[in-house]
This record gives structure tokens, C-alpha cells and sequence, in this order.
């Protein structure tokens, strides 16, 4: 579903060149999950970036559902995430001018895949039921979270990536939402990658990477 | 009456000064200490000098001498009407050369060498109207068109005139006559109308002042061409607050032009023309200040007069001929005025008092001074002798 | 606390140093409102002196006398009518023209017997009578007419120059000795005038015309001026839009800022006080920087301004400023007012900042929709006012409501402006509503509301800038249209003469003779007092001054000569006119309320008479009353002089030859011939100079709008790319979202435009109905031009696209790692 190879990517700070990730590789099958672990800074929201396609890696090869990123033009990687990707932030990012149903069909539309009874079911299990017409910054935390989640889900993509998707919340909400999080992707099918610093979040997963001043430092398990 | 006209000429000069120097009041520009009054004592080079032994011929000499710097042909009457109501006026013209003859311009439409100023009054009771008016003209102009020129005067037949005030002979055209003569000077409209039109007949000759007409005016030797017509009676229309009455009495006419009057120690003068009821007329003046050759500040005063006979004879007066003597003041627009005199002459065995009826006959022209209607009363025993006018400038 | 008050005025002050955009925005805003207002304030100021100057000088002062036979006066008048006992004095006036171009106005007086009160005595400076009367004389001017050379074109030279400031500008006075060396005027004067009343009826043989009746330049122009004021006060309204929205950005954005400051015991009033010092200091930049570019802007558009107000009123303007103490703090004033308007609820805001509150969407959300409220309330209330002035204009006789026309335009415009955020609102929510089916339109129309309220106040102000702009642009155009054509009425004649009035009737027999030529029309001027006028309601008393003009009903002029009312219909009006009826103009019937049929007593001296009017016409671009009669009657009843006669030809006439020939025979002067081209060129070039500012202040306001909005979408530039990066990171690409924001805006100011073309059309209809009428007295049709409407429909959206094209390409050229970090750092 997912493959790094040999990845390279440094950014040019005021301070000099930060080498941020450093010949790193992994493979994510379809339907799986992967955690992938970290100290702030270690680079592993870059490598998230890097696997949904919003910046480029300076050396190596990203393979998303068969597509390889590195040599998309611009609108084609945006297609690509349209269609085969999720996404979930640790911030939401709703979009704070559409309600909360607009939202959660925000990119099922745009990836032309909208599926009424399937979007009915997803405010159903996350919850949201009677909140339709609210606006984001209506909901709780929890709920601006889970309604995050059903965006990401609602095109049926056949990779989710999350970055954080806990970080904002408080713990009991997080185990809730993480919860929901698993128990959908195994719905759907979904492969999973998670960026996240906390190890509840990374123990139900099939897996988990660690990444340490850009290198992995345990590989494939 | 020569002084007082002097006066005017300061007012004229002042006028000059401060026409367009607003901010600068009359008094400033009349209290100069080393230059007389008004800048009538400047030196005034380039125009010519009146000395002694000139002979005055006539008519020639009622026209202007614009080679002169200043002239007048100055008015004063006694008068009374049908009601015995004692009535005073006063009409002058005065002629003001504004630069020396060889700096005259040509004479192109407008171009003036000459400025002209003419004032008129008319007392009675406690009311007293003043006009004033100004003109100018250019000395080669053709006064036998007289419209080419809005002031000017012929000698004969004579006509003086700024305006429609007009001084004309009114004797048969041609005539060399300085009598019979109409005057008409009108001001104001309506209710607030006043004027007069007057025929003034000479009764006697015309008497020159000083040494032949040549009269000092100070210590120094510098005078005027002065002479006069004492002898008018007059007959004619007065108009006061747009009413018309006929009145008659008695006229007096100064004539004097020169180029440098006063004495420049001079601050002011007191100036008096009378007719006693016997027939004898006098005319006394005195400068206040130039009285000596001394270089003292002031200097004295200076005095000089004329004693004429019913007949027209003229006694000349010198400075010490004579004492005028302030007896009273008035409080007159915000000044004191000395409007009760004493006038003795030995020689003519003349004590009186001069008094003026009036003390509010200020004459509101550009520059003001003080022009009134006088009577004159025995010392000793009171008896009324005759009347007068009194002009006092400088206060 | 006052102690307090630096650290939390730097603590607020530091804001600006994060967000050096929001003060530029902010100093904009002041600098533009006070930039515009205080210019034209300059321009007002120093007409307003010009005219002072004027005023207190010769014409409006002084009675004047002209002779009866339109002959020049002459210096034997002057005597004769000085010997008569009549107080005049004499007065040359002409032209003068400098070694280094200037036309300068030369009067000659003299000052003997000019009214001794009349303040040329006292524009004086320094000198004495004998200097001013004497070779080499005296040149008096105020400052502004001094020029580098005293020596004129022709070689002459001025006497030396002495400083009068109380003469009007590009003036020179001095004695009318020295005057009449230089114009070479001979015997001839140019004026006898005497002081206002001295003179209890015109002697005889001449014309007297009352001080009183001569209406001042500063009478004349107060409608101009009027109309400048109106824009200027226009362009602060706009300016202080950008304020209003700076600031409140500010303020928002430091609502945090503010809390944190009264958590830690900071009071409220201490923040207050901060703020306002903040406000002022600020104030006072933006000011001193406003009214310097306004005195620059001023003296920029002065000479346009000086010329137009010569052409249409004949009234001097100086061309350099002239600004008097007050003029200054004035315009500081107006500034600081104006800042405290805008932020006057900025102040209130913070006052009741509440310490617990946090800053909520949520009640920003509803707190816009009750701002929605109140605008669509206020605007219905201003609406209505403005309904009310209509209402009260529909019973005025026209003519009157100068103040009340604008007034109503005013309120046209803020009922507009205050309806414009509801109206966006309303169609964004019925478009979304519409657009559910694609994702993309329907977030670009979801965030468009979101928007809004940070762009709504910079739509107001384009919205008044585009209404403004089409209304005055389509009076303009109407007025071109109807004065070119009516000038092709009156000019039908291809050449016209303008000779001493006793050679006309020399050339008139010449002419008669002429086989070339078809037609004389013969015009002849004069003056008269309308004493009273008798309508069938009754008979008013008047006193009013107005012109005589004869015309020649020939078969040339009548068909075309433009009428506007009749009593029965032209051809009936035509006879009568011939037969002694007048027409009036339309400036006279509507100043005293005049239709054909009401009957005129007319008096002049030694003349009175009743004349019927048979109809009114238009009489564009001339200030005064003017009653039109027919040449032979004017000169039968009113013993008025000739004043020009309009040639007419036959078909393949030569004009030249003619011209020629007349010059020859007649020994006319270069200027006494001009061929209709040119007329129409002459005027043509005045009327495109009467509008050369309005339509300069129009763009302007028009660009301060534009500034508005560019200003507001680059204040909220790093928000949007906030809100539009989440977008792209779900796969919207870069250049789509990019053309999204443009169509957004351009899709806004459509609206906005649209809403700008009725508006644009009621203030046009405002102008020509009701302003036009009370300040000049005549009315023009109203056209319409669709142009002009695509024009401003296609300004609207090109000024929208323009300011959103700046944040649109940053956004687009912004790198992947830029947006990312903003929002990773969200």
C-alpha cells in the first residue's frame, strides 16, 4: 500500500541544512496498521508529509497504492490524496465555514465517491447524530476529532494516515477516539499509519517504528 | 488765515502719508518734531522760492503757480439768515505740486503733477457739516476745455474748480474782474444734503500782506506770496439738512502759495481774520515755535499780522505788535482747544476778547483741525465790536 | 495605574511590530481620509480667499455706470459726469501678459476718488499717495500674483512691485496713469463706478447696475464648492472604512492580548486610556501625513480648479494655496474625529471586554449575525430617510433642496452600504444552499461568508466608490450629450462677429448687400430689473437683476433654437416671440417659478415694461436669469446696444473670403471674427474642464476602495492560507484554490457592482433632478449608458481581482514547506 525507500530529506534552516530524515524505508501492507514513534523533531510528521504526498523527499522513492509520489506532477499527487488517502491531524482542520454533515462529505465529494447511506453510518458511529447542522467550532474536542476521522473515512480510502490524532485531547476522549479510530479502519479495510509520540496510541497496532534524529532505529519488526 | 490753510496743507500731506498707511493715525503723522507740521518745513528743492519784492500782478496771479509746491484760495464767511440766525462756511481749494517742475511727467491721459484737495463747511448753531474732496491734474493740460480737467483755475474770466465746487466769475465772459464771483459747493443727498450757491461782491480793494505780498513766516526769512480779498458781501442760497434759506453777510478770501512755510521747530498755528463793525479788518496769525534764529528745540513763537482800514490801507504787524493770548479751552474731540482769546494790538488801540460761539466746529477732513465762527467783544467794557474766523491747527 | 500606562501602551504598541501590515493598513486609512478631505478643503480655503479678495475689491463693492449706447467711457464722461456733482471714479482694467507667459488682471484706479472706505485704500501696504500717483508709480499685488519679471511680453515694464496682500490673485493694481501707459487705452476707461447708493438713479445716457446686484464669485461658486465638499467628505467615509476594519482587526487579534493584560490587573479604564492614547498618537501620524499629501494634492489640482471656476463663473482663484490657521486645525480635527468615529467602537468593545469570556468562534458567529441584523435594520431606517427627503423634494418648487439632494444621495448611499453585508449574506446562503452537489463551489461559497464580515466593510466602500463613480460619470455623459447638442442648436450661424456696437449697423447694410450671404442674426444685450411677475395665481414683487438677450427669430435659428416649455406649441411661440413676447430661460423659471404665459414687469432706466412669456429654454452653463426677446424688440423697448451678429451663408459660400473681406472693409481687430468651429471648441474644452475634477476625485475614491479591499484581504492573507492549507492537503490543488479565492471576491464584487447600478443610476437621477437644478437651474435629461454600467461592473469585478490577486499569487507560489508550517504550527 505504502513504501518508503531509502528516503532522504533535509530542510535549509537559518541555523543551516537540517538533515531531517536519513535513509529511511518501510512498507505497509494493505489493511494493516503501522505506528510510527518519536521524540519532537525526530521527523516523523515530515515523513507523514512525505507519504501523503504534500512535499517530496530529496533522494529515494515514495510507492503510494502503486503510484510512485516522487515523480507526480502537483495535481496529480492532489489527486492521489483526493482519492486514496485519509488524513487526520492532531489540529482537525475542519473547515469552520461547513457544517458539520458538509464537512464530513467535504472529501467524499471531492473524490466524486459520496455515498449517502455510507456517510449516514458514519455520523451514526461516530456519534454525531442530530449535530449535522452545527458548525465545527460547536462540537467538543471529541467530537471535532471524530468528525476528523469520519472526513478522512468518508471516501473509503484504502490508506489512512493520522498525525497526533489523540494529541489534543484529553485522555479519556483520546481512548475513545482511538477506539473508534481502529474499530473503523478494521471496517473499512483501511491500511494505517500513525505518527504519535504516546504508546496507547501504538500498542493496538500491528506494528511500530521508531524514528530517532531521522533514522529508524528498529527495523522491521 | 494763511496758517490755518497751511494746516489743511498738512492735512493734505499727511492725507498723502496715510491714505494708504492704515494703522497710522493723524496724530502720529501730524506730530513731527524736526520737520513742522505735516512735512510743510521740509527743504523742497527744485520748486521755486517765494521772496520779497515780487510783484504780484492780477489777474495773472489768482490762477495756480504750479512751480510752487503748495497754494489756496481760501474762503471764509460770516453770514446770517432771513431770521437773523448768525451762519458760518468755509470753502477752500488747495493745489499740492507733487514733484518739482523738472520732474513733471508728460502729459498722457491721467499722468498729474498736481493734486487737489477741497474742503467746505457750513456752521450754525451747534450743527456743523464738513465735505471733503480730492482731484488731480496735470499742469499742461488745456483748461480752456475744462472738461479735460477735473480740477483747475483760470484767471480770466476766473474759475476755479474741483468737481462741480465751483469758484467762477460771473461778471461778463472776458472780464478781468475778480468781482462779481458765484461759488456752488454741494455735498451729501436728501435729507442729509447741505451746500450752498453764493454771489460774493468785492466792496473793497484786495490788500496784500507783508512786504508787498511777501509774508514771513518765520524767523529765518523762509514765508509765502500771501493776499487777500476781505471786503466780499454776500448774498445767496444755503442748504442745510436738505432745507434752502437766503442769507447774507460778510466774506473773507485768503490767497497764498509758497513753497516752504514753516519753520521746521513749527508744531502749529493760530490763525485769525476779523471784521470789526467799523469797518477795519485784521488778520493776526501766530506759529507756535521758529519765533527766533536760536537752535533751540522750540524756539518761540511767531507772529505776524495785518491791520486794514475801511478803505483797504494795510498796516503790517510784526512779532512784537501784537499779543494772543489764550483765556479758555474747550474739550474738543478729545483735545483742549483754546476757544477764548485775548488779542491786544497797542498800535491800533485794539484789547479784545475773541471768543468762538461754538467750540464744536472740528473739521473731520482727512486731517483734522479746528475752523469756527468767532466774536469779537470790547475788553473793558464788553461791547460787541465784530466777527470772525478762527483756525487753529497742531492741538 | 497611570504608571502602568507605558508598559501596556508598548505591551499593545508591540502588536503592531508582529503585524506591521495591520498599522500600514490603519496609517492608510487615516492617510487616505485626510489626504482627500484635507485637499480639498485647501482647494475650498484658498478659493474662499480668492473670493474674499475679490469681494472686498471692486466689483460686488461699487455701483457701476456703463453708457447706454454700449460706446467705451471715456475720460470726458468721467469729467463731465464729475462736474455734474456725481461721485464716480474711473477704472481701467485689462489684460497683461508677463515675459514669462503669466496673464495677469491689471486694474487702474484712482484713488482720489474711489469710495475713501473701499479697501484698496487699505490693501495697501506701505508708501504714500504721491509714490503710488508719481513716476514711476507703484505696482500693488498680493503675493501670489508676483511674478519673477516685472517686464511684460510687449517690453514694457511693470513699476516696481510693492506687496498687497488683500488683492485678489493675479491681480495688479495701480494708478490709473500708470495703467493706461501700459494698455495704450488712450481717452478710454473701462468702468465708472461709484460707491454703492451714492448714486440715487443712472444719469442720463448710462446704465447703473447696483453693488448689490452684481452676485459675488463666492455666491456663484458655493454649488461647486458644495459638490467638492460632497466628494471629499466622500473619500473620508471610504477612508475611514479602511480604518474602521483596521482596527478592528487590530483589536480582535489582541483580544487575547487585552485579557491577559486585565488577569493581571490591569483596568479596564487604564486599557481604555491606553487604547485611546494608542488611537491618537496614531491619529496624529496619520493626520500630519494626510494633510501634507492634501496640501500636495491641492496644489496639484488647483490650477484645474482655478481654471474651471474662471470659465463657468468668471471668478479668479489664486493658483497658489492660500490657508489660513484655521484650515489647519481643521483638517487635524476632521482627521482625529473621524479616527474616533472609527474607533470609537473599538474602545467600547474593550471596555466591556469580559475577563472570563474566551474568544469563541461561536460568539463571533452569532455576534455577526446580529451585526447582520442592525445593518439591514440601520440601513431600512437610512432608507427611509432617504424616502422622506424624496418625499419633501416633490413639494419644493424646484430649485430649492441644494442641502436636501445631497443629503438623499448620502442616504441612498448608506442605506446601500448598510444593506450590502445582508444582501452577500443572503445570496452566499441561497447559492450554497444551490451548490450542495459541488464540494468545491460549495466550500468556496461556505468560506465566502466566512469572509465576509473581514471584506464587508471594504465592499461598502466600493460600493459607494462604484456608485459614485457611475452617477456623476453618466451625469457627465448626459450633459455632454445634451450640451454638444445644444450648442449645435444655438450656433447655427458658421461665423460670427463681435465689432464696436456703433459699426453694426455699417456692417449690417454691408452684409445685406452680400450675395453670399442669406442671413444676419443680429444679437443685442442688455440689463433690467424684473420688478414683479403676474401668474395666473397672482402677482409676486421681485427686484431681481436680470439679462436682456435679442436674438433674430429668422428661419435659420427657429427650427433648431432648443425650447423646453411652450404655451401652445413652437410655431404659436415663434409668432409671439416676434411679436414682443420673451422667452425666459430655464435657470430664471425655475429660480422664480416662472411657465410660459406668466407675465413680466421689467424696468430699466427710463423703460418699463409688461412682456408675456411664450416659452422657456434651456440656457446651459450661464449663472444668471436671462430673458430672450427678439433683436428689433429689445432695441425698440430696451434701447439695447448690439452685441454680436451671427453670419448666416448660402450653400457654398467661401467663409474665408468673407471673413477676409469683412476684417478689410471694416477694420476689424483679429478677435472680432470666430467661426463656429471654434465656438464649439472653446466651449467643448470649458466643459471638459468643468468635470476634469470631479472625475479626478472619482478615480480617486475609487482607487482608496480598491486600497480598502486589498488592504483587508492582505490583513487576513496568513488566515486564509491557514484555512486553505487542510483544503490542500485533502487534494485540492494549489492553482485550483488559488483561482478559487479570485472567483470568491470577483464573484463578491459582482454583486457588489450589481447592486452599484441602480444605486449608480439614483444618484445620477439625484444629480441632473434635483442638485443640478438647485445649484446651476437647469435640469438635464436623464441618460443612461449601458457602457458605462459594463464599465463598472467590469471596475468592480478588475478591482477585486486586482487586491485578491496578491494574496491569491502568494498563495499560489507558496512553497509545499510554507504552508505546511503554518499548518503544522496551527
Amino acid at each position: 500500500m505504502l513504501e518508503l525507500q531509502q528516503v532522504h530529506k533535509t530542510y535549509t534552516t537559518p541555523q543551516g541544512p537540517l538533515k531531517v530524515l536519513d535513509d529511511v524505508s518501510l512498507r505497509l501492507a494493505p489493511g494493516q496498521s503501522l505506528a510510527l514513534m518519536g521524540e519532537s523533531g525526530s521527523g516523523k510528521s515530515t515523513l507523514l508529509h512525505l507519504a501523503a504526498g504534500l512535499d517530496l523527499p530529496d533522494q529515494g522513492s515514495i510507492t503510494l497504492a502503486g503510484q510512485n509520489v516522487s515523480t507526480l506532477a502537483e495535481s496529480d499527487r492532489a489527486k492521489l490524496r483526493r482519492e486514496k488517502l485519509g488524513l487526520v491531524f492532531q489540529q482537525f482542520h475542519l473547515v469552520p465555514s461547513l457544517t458539520v454533515i458538509d464537512n464530513l462529505r467535504l472529501q467524499a465529494r471531492l473524490a466524486n465517491r459520496d455515498d449517502t447511506d455510507w456517510t449516514a453510518y458514519l455520523i451514526a458511529r461516530l456519534g454525531l447524530e442530530g449535530l449535522e447542522k452545527r458548525y465545527p467550532e460547536q462540537l467538543s474536542g471529541g467530537q471535532q476529532q471524530r468528525l476528523a476521522i469520519g472526513r478522512a473515512l468518508a471516501p473509503r480510502p484504502p490508506l489512512l494516515l493520522a498525525d497526533e490524532p489523540t494529541g489534543n485531547l484529553d485522555e479519556t476522549t483520546a481512548g475513545e477516539v482511538l477506539e473508534l479510530l481502529l474499530s473503523l479502519v478494521r471496517e473499512t479495510q483501511c491500511a494505517l499509519l500513525v505518527v504519535t509520540h504516546s504508546p496507547q496510541v501504538a500498542a493496538p497496532l500491528d506494528r511500530c517504528l521508531r524514528l530517532r534524529h531521522g533514522q529508524l532505529i528498529n527495523t522491521e519488526l | 488765515m494763511s496758517l490755518s490753510r497751511l494746516q489743511n496743507f498738512r492735512l493734505l500731506l499727511a492725507f498723502t502719508a496715510t491714505l494708504m498707511l492704515y494703522g497710522c493715525s493723524s496724530e502720529e503723522s501730524t506730530s513731527t518734531a524736526d520737520t513742522g507740521f505735516a512735512g510743510l518745513g521740509q527743504e523742497a528743492d527744485g520748486f521755486q522760492y517765494a521772496k520779497p519784492n515780487q510783484l504780484l500782478t492780477f489777474p495773472t496771479d489768482h490762477a495756480a503757480h504750479p512751480d510752487y509746491r503748495i497754494e489756496w484760495w481760501y474762503l471764509t464767511a460770516n453770514l446770517e439768515d432771513a431770521s437773523g440766525e448768525p451762519l458760518g462756511l468755509q470753502w477752500t481749494l488747495f493745489r499740492q505740486a507733487l514733484m518739482p517742475p523738472s520732474e513733471r511727467p508728460a502729459p498722457t491721459p491721467w499722468a498729474a503733477d498736481q493734486l487737489w484737495m477741497a474742503h467746505m463747511a457750513i456752521s450754525q448753531g451747534e450743527q456743523h457739516e464738513v465735505a471733503e474732496r480730492f482731484g488731480r491734474s496735470h499742469s499742461q493740460a488745456d483748461l480752456s476745455v475744462h472738461q479735460d480737467s477735473q480740477a483747475g483755475i483760470i484767471s480770466s474770466p476766473f474759475h476755479a474748480w474741483l468737481d462741480d465746487w465751483q469758484l467762477k466769475a460771473s461778471g461778463e465772459a472776458g472780464s478781468d474782474a475778480f468781482s462779481p464771483l458765484t461759488l456752488t459747493a454741494y455735498s451729501g443727498e436728501d435729507e442729509s444734503r447741505f451746500g450752498y450757491s453764493l454771489t460774493l461782491t468785492a466792496q473793497g480793494p484786495l490788500v496784500l500782506h507783508g512786504q508787498q505780498g511777501f509774508s514771513q513766516k518765520a524767523a529765518n526769512g523762509q514765508g509765502s506770496m500771501y493776499y487777500s480779498q476781505p471786503f466780499w458781501q454776500i448774498d445767496g442760497n444755503v442748504t442745510l439738512n436738505g432745507e434752502t434759506k437766503a442769507v447774507n453777510g460778510r466774506g473773507w478770501l485768503d490767497r497764498e502759495w509758497s513753497s516752504q512755510l514753516l519753520d521746521a521747530r513749527q508744531s502749529g498755528w493760530d490763525w485769525l481774520s476779523l471784521h470789526f463793525n467799523d469797518g477795519h479788518k485784521l488778520m493776526a496769525f501766530q506759529l507756535r515755535g521758529g519765533g527766533d534764529n536760536t537752535d533751540q528745540e522750540q524756539g518761540a513763537d511767531y507772529r505776524s499780522g495785518t491791520w486794514i482800514t475801511p478803505q483797504g490801507e494795510p498796516t503790517p504787524l510784526a512779532n512784537t505788535d501784537f499779543i494772543m493770548t489764550p483765556l479758555a479751552t474747550s474739550a474738543v474731540a478729545g483735545r483742549d482747544i483754546p476757544t477764548r482769546w485775548r488779542l491786544e494790538v497797542p498800535s491800533a488801540s485794539v484789547d479784545i476778547n475773541v471768543e468762538a460761539p461754538y467750540a464744536n466746529r472740528w473739521m473731520t477732513t482727512s486731517v483734522p483741525y479746528w475752523e469756527g465762527e468767532v466774536e469779537i467783544s470790547d475788553r473793558a467794557s464788553g461791547e460787541p465790536l465784530g466777527e470772525g474766523y478762527l483756525e487753529m491747527t497742531g492741538y | 495605574m497611570i504608571k502602568a500606562l507605558p508598559t501596556v501602551l508598548a505591551t499593545l504598541l508591540a502588536h503592531y511590530r508582529r503585524h506591521p501590515g495591520q498599522l500600514a493598513m490603519l496609517l492608510l486609512g487615516l492617510w487616505v481620509a485626510s489626504a482627500l478631505w484635507s485637499g480639498i478643503q485647501a482647494i475650498n480655503a484658498t478659493a474662499r480667499d480668492s473670493y474674499a479678495r475679490a469681494d472686498a475689491m471692486f466689483d460686488t463693492q461699487l455701483d457701476q455706470l456703463e453708457r447706454r449706447d454700449g460706446a467705451p467711457l471715456t475720460r470726458a464722461d468721467y469729467h463731465a459726469l464729475r462736474q455734474a456733482g456725481l461721485p464716480v471714479s474711473p477704472m481701467l482694467e485689462g489684460e497683461v501678459v508677463t515675459q514669462d507667459g503669466t496673464r495677469l488682471t491689471l486694474i487702474g484706479i484712482d484713488p482720489l476718488t474711489l469710495a475713501n472706505n473701499n479697501p484698496l485704500a487699505q490693501a495697501d501696504s506701505s508708501g504714500s499717495l504721491t509714490d503710488f500717483m508719481t513716476a514711476p508709480w507703484q505696482t500693488r499685488a498680493a503675493p501670489d500674483a508676483l511674478t519673477a519679471t516685472t517686464t511684460l511680453a510687449n517690453g514694457k515694464a511693470l513699476p516696481p512691485l510693492v506687496l498687497a496682500p488683500a488683492i485678489p490673485p493675479d491681480t495688479l493694481i495701480m494708478d490709473i496713469a500708470a495703467a493706461a501707459r501700459l494698455l495704450q487705452s488712450g481717452e478710454e476707461i473701462t468702468r465708472l463706478v461709484a460707491a454703492p447708493g451714492a448714486l440715487a438713479e443712472a444719469p442720463a445716457g448710462f446704465t447703473l447696475t447696483r453693488a448689490t446686484r452684481i452676485a459675488t464669485p463666492g455666491q456663484l461658486t458655493e454649488s461647486f464648492h458644495l459638490n467638492l465638499t460632497a466628494l471629499g467628505l466622500l473619500a473620508w467615509v471610504v477612508g475611514l472604512f479602511i480604518v474602521q476594519a483596521a482596527l478592528g482587526l487590530a483589536l480582535e487579534q489582541r483580544l487575547g492580548m487585552l485579557r491577559t493584560l486585565r488577569v493581571l490587573g490591569v483596568s479596564g479604564r487604564s486599557l481604555v486610556l491606553a487604547l485611546s492614547v494608542e488611537l491618537l498618537l496614531l491619529g496624529l501620524i496619520g493626520a500630519a501625513a494626510g494633510i501634507a499629501s492634501g496640501v500636495w494634492l491641492a496644489r496639484l489640482l488647483l490650477p484645474d480648479v482655478a481654471a474651471t471656476l474662471g470659465s463657468l463663473y468668471g471668478a479668479g482663484v489664486g493658483r497658489e494655496l492660500n490657508l489660513p490657521w484655521h484650515y489647519w486645525v481643521g483638517g487635524l480635527a476632521v482627521s482625529l474625529g473621524g479616527l474616533l468615529l472609527a474607533g470609537g467602537g473599538v474602545l467600547w468593545r474593550a471596555a466591556r471586554l469580559n475577563t472570563l469570556e474566551l474568544g469563541q468562534m461561536q460568539a463571533w458567529r452569532s455576534g455577526y449575525r446580529r451585526q447582520l441584523m442592525l445593518m439591514s435594520i440601520g440601513g431600512a431606517f437610512v432608507a427611509g430617510v432617504a424616502l422622506a427627503l424624496y418625499g419633501w423634494l416633490r413639494f419644493q418648487p424646484p430649485g430649492d433642496g441644494l442641502v436636501a439632494g445631497f443629503a438623499l444621495v448620502a442616504a441612498l448611499l448608506l442605506a446601500s452600504a448598510l444593506w450590502l453585508p445582508p444582501l452577500l449574506a443572503l445570496v452566499l446562503k441561497v447559492l450554497t444552499h444551490l451548490a450542495r452537489r459541488r464540494p468545491l463551489v460549495h466550500w468556496a461559497l461556505a468560506d465566502m461568508q466566512l469572509q465576509l464580515p473581514k471584506i464587508s466593510l471594504a465592499m461598502m466602500a466600493l460600493l459607494i466608490a462604484l456608485a459614485t463613480n457611475l452617477g456623476v460619470g453618466s451625469m457627465v455623459g448626459g450633459f455632454r450629450l445634451t450640451f454638444l447638442e445644444w450648442l449645435d442648436q444655438r450656433l447655427v450661424a458658421p461665423l460670427y462677429l463681435n465689432a464696436p456696437a456703433e459699426q453694426y449697423t455699417d456692417i449690417d447694410a454691408w452684409l445685406a448687400d452680400h450675395p453670399d450671404v442669406s442671413e444676419r442674426l443680429l444679437t443685442r444685450r442688455s440689463e433690467a430689473i424684473l420688478e414683479s411677475i403676474i401668474t395666473p395665481k397672482g402677482s409676486r414683487a421681485l427686484g431681481t437683476p436680470i439679462e436682456l438677450y435679442g436674438i433674430t427669430p429668422g428661419e435659420s435659428l427657429t427650427p433648431h433654437w432648443p425650447l423646453l416649455a411652450t404655451q401652445q406649441d413652437r410655431d404659436t411661440a415663434w409668432a409671439d416671440f416676434s411679436h414682443g413676447a420673451a422667452f425666459v430661460n430655464e435657470q430664471l423659471a425655475t429660480a422664480e417659478n416662472l411657465s410660459p404665459g406668466d407675465q413680466l414687469n421689467l424696468r430699466a432706466p427710463g423703460v418699463s415694461e409688461t412682456l408675456t412669456i411664450a416659452a422657456t429654454y434651456p440656457d446651459y452653463g450661464n449663472p444668471s436669469g436671462q430673458v430672450l426677446m427678439a433683436s428689433p424688440q429689445l432695441a425698440a423697448r430696451f434701447n439695447a446696444p448690439p452685441s454680436s451678429m451671427g453670419v448666416v451663408l448660402h450653400l457654398n459660400a467661401d467663409v474665408d473670403a468673407l471673413r477676409e473681406a469683412l476684417t478689410e472693409r471694416f477694420g476689424l481687430g483679429s478677435d472680432a471674427l470666430s467661426d463656429q468651429r471654434e465656438i464649439k471648441r472653446i466651449a467643448t474644452e470649458i466643459f471638459e474642464r468643468t468635470f476634469t475634477i470631479t472625475r479626478a476625485l472619482n478615480v480617486l475614491t475609487l482607487a482608496v476602495a480598491a486600497l480598502a479591499l486589498l488592504a483587508s484581504l492582505l490583513a487576513q492573507a496568513r488566515s486564509r492560507r491557514q484555512q486553505l492549507a487542510p483544503l490542500w492537503a485533502l487534494g485540492v490543488p494549489r492553482a485550483q484554490l488559488a483561482q478559487l479565492s479570485l472567483v470568491q471576491l470577483g464573484g463578491a464584487a459582482l454583486v457588489t457592482g450589481l447592486l452599484a447600478l441602480p444605486l449608480g443610476i439614483a444618484i445620477t437621477w439625484s444629480l441632473v433632478a434635483i442638485i443640478n437644478v438647485a445649484a446651476f437651474g437647469w435640469r438635464l435629461p436623464l441618460h443612461l449608458f449601458p457602457w458605462e454600467m459594463a464599465v463598472t461592473l467590469a471596475t468592480a469585478v478588475a478591482v477585486a481581482l486586482l487586491s485578491a490577486a496578491l494574496p491569491a499569487l502568494r498563495f499560489w507560489r507558496a512553497s509545499p514547506r510554507t504552508l505546511l508550517a503554518e499548518e503544522a504550527n496551527q
